[in-house]
């Protein structure tokens, strides 16, 4: 080992040393933060980064042991090393945040660097530009994804229907006060048809076990099938109270705040035979749930209904006093003031009649160069996609 | 939903259709009835895929049963492609075999074919991402066949090379894929949950996954006698690939903590 020219043996036992001296550090100056690394310390590492990959591949023509950072040998290996780690973050075991990933990372960070320069040294537009894309393109996007990183800012917002905040708290949970305000006009939220399914009355299963199966009313009247049972919903009420009788509780139309969804089924076993009706309702934070027992064992409930689409209208202030209307939603985020504002979340205990929405506000200032790498990823992969045919060596008129 | 109930009635000619033209494969001049047997499978099939979109009002992507259609769709597909410009005899047969077991555990092992779609998931980004990967997935998984007829069948150089070189064009192909699946993944989850990579339990497989390929393509480029080695890396690779796709479900340490495993 270590007799010029390298290979894979000599890789193994950098990335290796590399691993040690991390586990090592690990233990002296404990678990590595990234957020730790803002502005301007992050640009220093960059800067430190691209001169050591610099003098590296300026040492390279003259000596030999600095050509082989540029090898494929130095790649597979440091690649394999990532691989491995990402393996073990997969099984469940805190990998990527530690000093031996960082390390291994930041090596594989030269290693395609230099092979970038390498390459670039004497370029040849139709022959390396597939190369260049992939290669300059994921150096970029990983350099700037993790430095950019310590950057990185997300914050999350609670703010209550007709009040305006300015403050939002980070992951550590301190209340940080921010360049602009958000006032929520309203919240609304579309959900899909009800749902219909079978639980356990003794357990609260939901049936069949292991793969249970539900059935979503789109219609009403309508009749259905589910597991074993036969449904016939008569009526529908998208908007009910409950109404206690004293031996009973039945639903009736109800178009106000706090209005939960009910329906009134006939229930009838398929082979014995055996029916039951009654109204089934999910119920929220103001009325009970209700279910039909069907049964000695099964039970039909309406679960929770589920969210189709929510969204916040909102008015957003800046701190000059200037101020725009818009509606956030899901996969739909604000851009603002260098901001993106994100719906996140709402009153889940209230669902539907949700007084307040809750936002996620992100501020990445290395999000275009990560995107350039992305994009120049993209192109590559094309070039990878055309490049499949040129490998082939053989006359295909030979075959058959 | 009634449309699974026809699943059979698409499904089982179709399969049919496709051992068919893998069978014509291996006549001499077969090649063309190979072809239109093959192509008279995946039209069926696709008519199939396209009613269920339909009758779902969303694209059927959600469950797991659902990308096993994909699957069941693309793999044949690979295979007709490889074979019409590679004209490899078996390659047909092993791709049909293949996307028959999974129409098989969709047709023994239905999962429940809900309707409903969260937020998240309702964005243009959704079909192109898991298109392209059950793409990446198809072609990878015909790689993973050539490495394993490379790695038990007789060992003769020519072919040898020939095989190997299948392997290389159907990897590119495929890591182009996946890769172009990834970062659509990255740019969708940006606009979806606020960062593009958050080493997420599917995340972080996706990237070992990713980064197994690229050992495989830059093994071969550096090291091409050594065909063996670079075919179990191939295998090693798919093993990876199947966690990513539904390992992830199943690992405990995913449990809860993945925001891709939609529990059920
Ligand atoms: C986006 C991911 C990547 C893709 C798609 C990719 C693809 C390729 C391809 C197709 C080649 C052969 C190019 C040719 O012969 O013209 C190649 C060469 C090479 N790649 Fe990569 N690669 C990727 C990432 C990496 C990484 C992360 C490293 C190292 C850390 C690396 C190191 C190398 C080296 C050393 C060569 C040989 C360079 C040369 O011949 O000048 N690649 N890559």
């Amino acid at each position: 080992m270590w007799i010029l020219p390298w290979g894979y043996r000599e890789g193994w036992t950098i990335c290796t040393g590399l691993t040690l001296t991390g586990l090592a550090m690990q233990n002296f100056v404990g678990e590595f933060d990234v957020a730790a690394m803002p502005y301007p310390v992050n640009v220093a590492a960059c800067a430190i980064l691209a001169v050591v990959a610099v003098t590296v591949h300026a040492l390279s023509r003259k000596y030999v042991v600095f050509r082989w950072f540029s090898s494929p040998q130095a790649s597979i290996t440091a690649l394999a090393f990532v691989l491995f780690m990402s393996v073990i973050e997969g099984l469940g075991v805190a990998t990527i945040n530690s000093w031996a990933f960082t390390l291994v990372f930041a090596y594989l960070l030269l290693v395609l660097a230099a092979v970038v320069m390498r390459r670039l040294r004497k370029p040849k537009l139709k022959r390396d530009a597939g190369f260049v894309f992939s290669h300059a393109g994921l150096l970029l996007a990983l350099v700037a994804a993790s430095l950019g990183s310590g950057d990185l800012q997300r914050l999350r917002m609670t703010v209550a229907r007709d009040a305006a905040e300015w403050r939002a708290a980070n992951e550590r949970n301190e209340l940080v006060e921010l360049p602009l305000a958000i006032e929520l006009k309203s919240f609304d939220i579309d959900e899909y048809p009800p749902e219909l399914m079978l639980i356990d009355n003794e357990t609260g299963e939901t049936l069949p076990r292991g793969k249970p199966t539900n059935v979503l009313i789109e219609a009403c009247p309508t009749v259905l099938s589910l597991s074993d049972w036969e449904i016939e919903v008569v009526r529908y009420l998208p908007a009910a109270a409950s109404v206690m009788t004293k031996d009973t509780a039945f639903f009736t139309e109800f178009l106000s705040e706090g209005a939960t969804s009910a329906l009134f089924a006939k229930a009838r076993h398929k082979t014995t035979g055996v029916s039951s009706e009654g109204w089934v309702s999910c119920g929220n934070h103001v009325f009970p749930y209700r279910s039909l027992r069907l049964s000695d064992d099964e039970s039909l409930i309406m679960p929770p209904r589920k969210p189709k689409r929510f969204a916040s209208e909102v008015r957003v202030y800046s701190k000059e006093g200037e101020s725009r209307e818009s509606v956030i939603e899901v996969n739909r985020p604000l851009k603002y003031e260098g901001w993106k504002i994100y719906q996140l979340s709402y009153d889940e205990s209230r669902g539907k009649w949700s007084h307040t929405s809750v936002f996620e506000l992100v501020r990445d200032p290395w999000l275009p160069a990560v995107y350039a790498g992305i994009f120049m990823m993209l192109v590559g992969a094309i070039f990878l996609f055309l490049s499949s045919t040129e490998n082939q060596t053989y006359n295909k008129k030979n075959k058959e | 939903m009634t449309d699974w109930l026809l699943f059979p009635y698409f499904a089982l000619p179709a399969g049919l259709c496709w051992f068919v033209g893998a069978g014509f494969a291996f006549k001499t001049n077969g090649f063309r009835r190979a072809i239109f047997f093959t192509a008279l499978g995946l039209c069926l099939f696709c008519v199939f895929m396209v009613g269920l979109w339909i009758s779902l009002e969303r694209p059927p992507m959600r469950t797991m049963g659902e990308t096993r259609l994909w699957y069941s769709f693309f793999l044949p597909a690979a295979g007709l492609v490889t074979y019409i410009s590679r004209r490899f005899k078996w390659i047909l047969s092993f791709t049909a075999l293949l996307s028959f077991v999974f129409v098989c555990i969709n047709l023994f092992k239905p999962e429940i074919h809900d309707k409903t779609l969260m937020p998240a998931l309702q964005s243009p980004w959704f079909a192109p991402h898991v298109i392209v990967y059950m793409l990446a997935y198809a072609t990878l998984g015909a790689a993973t066949i050539a490495a394993v007829y490379l790695l038990v069948g007789k060992k003769k150089r020519t072919t040898d090379e020939e095989t190997i070189s299948l392997c290389d064009s159907l990897t590119y192909v495929g890591t182009a894929f996946m890769t172009v699946g990834m970062l659509f993944g990255a740019l969708w989850a940006k606009e979806a949950w606020g960062h593009y990579w958050s080493w997420d339990p599917k995340e972080t497989w996706a990237a070992a996954t990713w980064t197994a390929y690229l050992i495989y393509i830059h093994f071969r480029k550096s090291q091409p006698k050594r065909r063996s080695t670079a075919a179990l890396i191939l295998v090693g690779s798919f093993l990876l690939l199947q966690i990513c796709w539904y390992g992830v479900n199943y690992l405990p340490s995913a449990r809860g903590r993945s925001v891709h495993v939609y529990g059920q």
